[in-house]
């Protein structure tokens, strides 16, 4: 065992291993993005979307992509939490916890970028009321707020944890805190609506038979597998950073290994699924959709998929998570784990644009596809920044201030661990 | 424990009440929907003859004018679609009115509904402005309002008077059939297809009479007869999205 439990006092404010120099400059970038950000967002909300490059023939863009990535690496808090709370493995539970924390930001980002990107964000709330259940969209709306209500309750003990509200308003905090007795049913349903709605995602896609490269039943199962890559690869990468840049966050790194082996099989299991996936569609001729693979595989978008999704944010990264030397190597893994979520992003851009770009006509005399291009506005770029900024900057207040990432047991919690290793024995 | 078990119980009642808002809201919502229910007669269609279409383009002018649609977005749209015996052939493209149409089957929000006479139509009150329809839809019959469309139509009042409100902004539309001609038509007893206050204005405008509205319910509609009596087909029918605009093709005799 490796435990990289060392680091001296706990209750260091101000000066972290990144230094206050460094973290300074950092919360000004960070700053500095989201200003910019919010003043675009300012632009979008007056001027409305006319102020992007998305169109009547590419409706969907850049902001759809950060959506989707944002959600599938939220993927980590229901994988781990079902792991600690169903499965029974108890040891998981402090990296479930940075999981469940990554998973809440990372909704917060998509409720963010989708306000942005649908044309009237004050009706938002369409969709709770008038019903649509023949409509992908519509189960997705509904599981993602009901999810994000799960998160809010699986992330309350976080932030009931925190001395400034256990200070400020102690009775609060403690039932906050309390509410880490749910964390079971919680986990069974956030499981559930996990499960339906990252792979409704995909069959957002999936469903559209004007859309001969999205219409398959594959893209949903991709979409789940994908994310229960990188989610995980996220929350390692997060803990890991965090106990480089922050002194006094203390990692189990036996733990985070562990995770990292296991996101290697999972990696395994997608490139498998993904080669038959685009394998299958080489086996008859279908309009639209073999146009779309090859614009896939050797047209605009090939450099994206050979390399980034394929080379770079799989084979590379298999490699190196299940050859045991390597995984052991701290920055040969941080740079694997980099490279799923890169990865990731470059499959959901690919697939997004492939179903766009590529126009199949309604003629019936012609099945020639033709082409278009989209790049996005200095706008939509702004606010996906600032998006960004802002989910990485909840994430380094979360850990410097409530303790996101923290491997050392609580006190409280000591004697459930101790009663443990039986049952994890037996898993 | 007690506390514990009271905040349970207080949770449960939060749950509850949130589930019974939500209900009632649907409800009340529910009532007010204009939604794909009830009956009709009618069972509308046109049919577009390439055979005589010149392409003039007249159909999408009177389209702009009588739907006050934003010189940036057209709902009918004429396209050159190929060439026989030495002569271009043109194709219009208004929205297919689908029977199953994707559209209607994808918005998140019951935003995009059918009526039971068959005609597609968007509420924009209820549309959350989320495109899916628009990358639904196979014939790219759905377009969105980027902007908002304020300044004069340059349409009006050469091609005909606005007959419904602009969209606002943040919004998809589309060719709703004239929906309007067709229910005041019927309030006052007219024919659509027949008389031309009750028929959609692409009909009404087109020179050549390439275009023919009516009732497929009725057999001796203007329609139902030219779909007895010649070969036609649809667009995209392999996606059994089940349009309701039938084409007759361009055909060798009638270019002489």
């Amino acid at each position: 065992m490796t435990k990289r439990l060392s680091s001296a006092a706990y209750v260091d404010r101000l000066s972290g291993g990144m230094g206050p120099m460094r973290y300074r400059v950092w919360l000004a970038v960070l700053g500095a993005l989201m200003a910019a950000g919010a003043a675009a967002g300012v632009v979008v909300f007056a001027r409305g979307l006319v102020v992007t490059n998305l169109n009547d023939i590419v409706p969907w863009g850049l902001w759809i992509t950060i959506d989707l990535s944002a959600i599938a690496m939220s993927a980590g808090a229901f994988l781990l939490c079902a792991a600690v709370y169903l499965l029974g493995l108890r040891q998981f539970q402090p990296l479930a916890r940075t999981a469940t924390y990554l998973g809440l930001i990372g909704y917060s980002m998509a409720v963010l970028t989708l306000l942005l990107d649908i044309g009237r964000p004050e009706r938002f709330w369409h969709a709770l009321i008038y019903w649509n259940p023949h409509s992908v969209l519509w189960e997705v709306t509904m599981c993602v707020t009901l999810y994000f209500g799960i998160l809010m309750l699986e992330t309350a003990p976080i932030f009931g944890r925190s001395s400034w509200l256990r200070r400020r308003w102690p009775k609060l905090a403690g039932s906050m805190q309390s509410l880490h007795q749910l964390a079971p049913y919680l986990a069974v349903a956030g499981l559930g609506l996990s499960l339906l709605h990252q792979s409704s995602l995909g069959a957002t896609y999936g469903v559209l038979k004007a859309r001969p490269i999205w219409y398959r039943p594959d893209l949903s199962v991709l979409f789940i597998v994908s994310a229960m890559a990188a989610g995980p690869a996220l929350t390692v990468l997060v803990s890991m950073l965090a106990a480089r840049l922050r002194k006094g966050v203390r990692v189990d790194d036996h733990l985070l290994e562990r995770m990292a082996g296991f996101i290697g099989w999972v990696l395994v299991g997608y490139l498998y699924f993904r080669f038959w996936d685009a394998f299958a569609m080489t086996y008859t001729y279908e309009p639209g959709r073999t146009e779309g693979l090859r614009f896939i595989t050797g047209g605009p978008l090939s450099f994206n998929f050979w390399v980034l999704e394929i080379l770079l944010g799989a084979i590379v990264p298999i490699v190196v998570l299940l050859h045991k030397p390597w995984r052991a190597n701290h920055p040969l893994r941080m740079l694997a784990l980099g490279l799923v979520v890169t990865g990731l992003v470059a499959y959901r851009w690919d697939m997004t644009m492939a179903g766009q770009l590529l126009i199949v006509s309604y003629l019936s005399q012609e099945f020639a596809a033709s082409y278009t291009t989209y790049v996005p506005s200095l706008i939509e770029i702004l606010t996906g920044a600032g998006i960004v900024a802002y989910g990485a900057l909840a994430v380094t207040l979360g850990i410097r201030h409530l303790g996101v990432v923290d491997h050392k047991p609580e006190p409280e919690q000591e004697e459930t661990l101790a009663s443990v290793p039986a049952a994890a024995g037996c898993v | 424990m007690p506390t514990e078990s009271i905040h349970r119980r207080t949770f449960l009642k939060v749950i509850g009440a949130g589930a019974a808002a939500t209900a009632g809201l649907r409800a009340a919502a529910r009532a007010s929907a204009w939604e794909t229910t009830g009956d009709s007669p009618h069972r509308y269609a046109m049919v577009i003859d390439q055979a005589k279409c010149t392409g003039c383009d007249y159909c999408s002018e009177a389209c702009r004018a009588h739907n006050d649609i934003a010189p940036g977005i057209e709902w009918n749209t004429v396209v050159r679609s190929g060439e026989l015996a030495g002569q271009p052939v043109y194709l219009p493209r208004p929205c297919m009115h689908c029977e199953h149409a994707p559209c209607v089957e994808v918005c998140p929000v019951k935003a995009s509904t059918r009526r039971a006479d068959g005609v597609v139509l968007m509420d924009y009150d209820r549309c959350i402005g989320c495109r899916y329809c628009q990358v639904a839809c196979p014939y790219g019959a759905r377009s969105f309002n980027w902007e908002a469309f304020t300044g004069p139509n340059p349409a009006v009042p050469k091609w005909g008077e606005p007959e419904v409100p602009r969209r606002p902004r943040g919004v998809a539309e589309k060719c709703t059939f004239c929906v309007q001609r067709i229910d005041r038509g019927l309030a006052l007893g007219l024919t659509p297809g027949v008389d031309q206050a009750a028929t959609p204005a692409c009909a009404v405008v087109c020179p050549v009479g390439a275009r023919v509205f009516g009732d497929l319910a009725d057999p001796q509609s203007n329609v139902s007869r030219l779909l007895a009596d010649h070969p036609s087909y649809r667009l995209r029918e392999d996606l059994g999205t089940g349009p309701r605009v039938y084409y007759l093709p361009a055909r060798e005799e009638a270019q002489a």
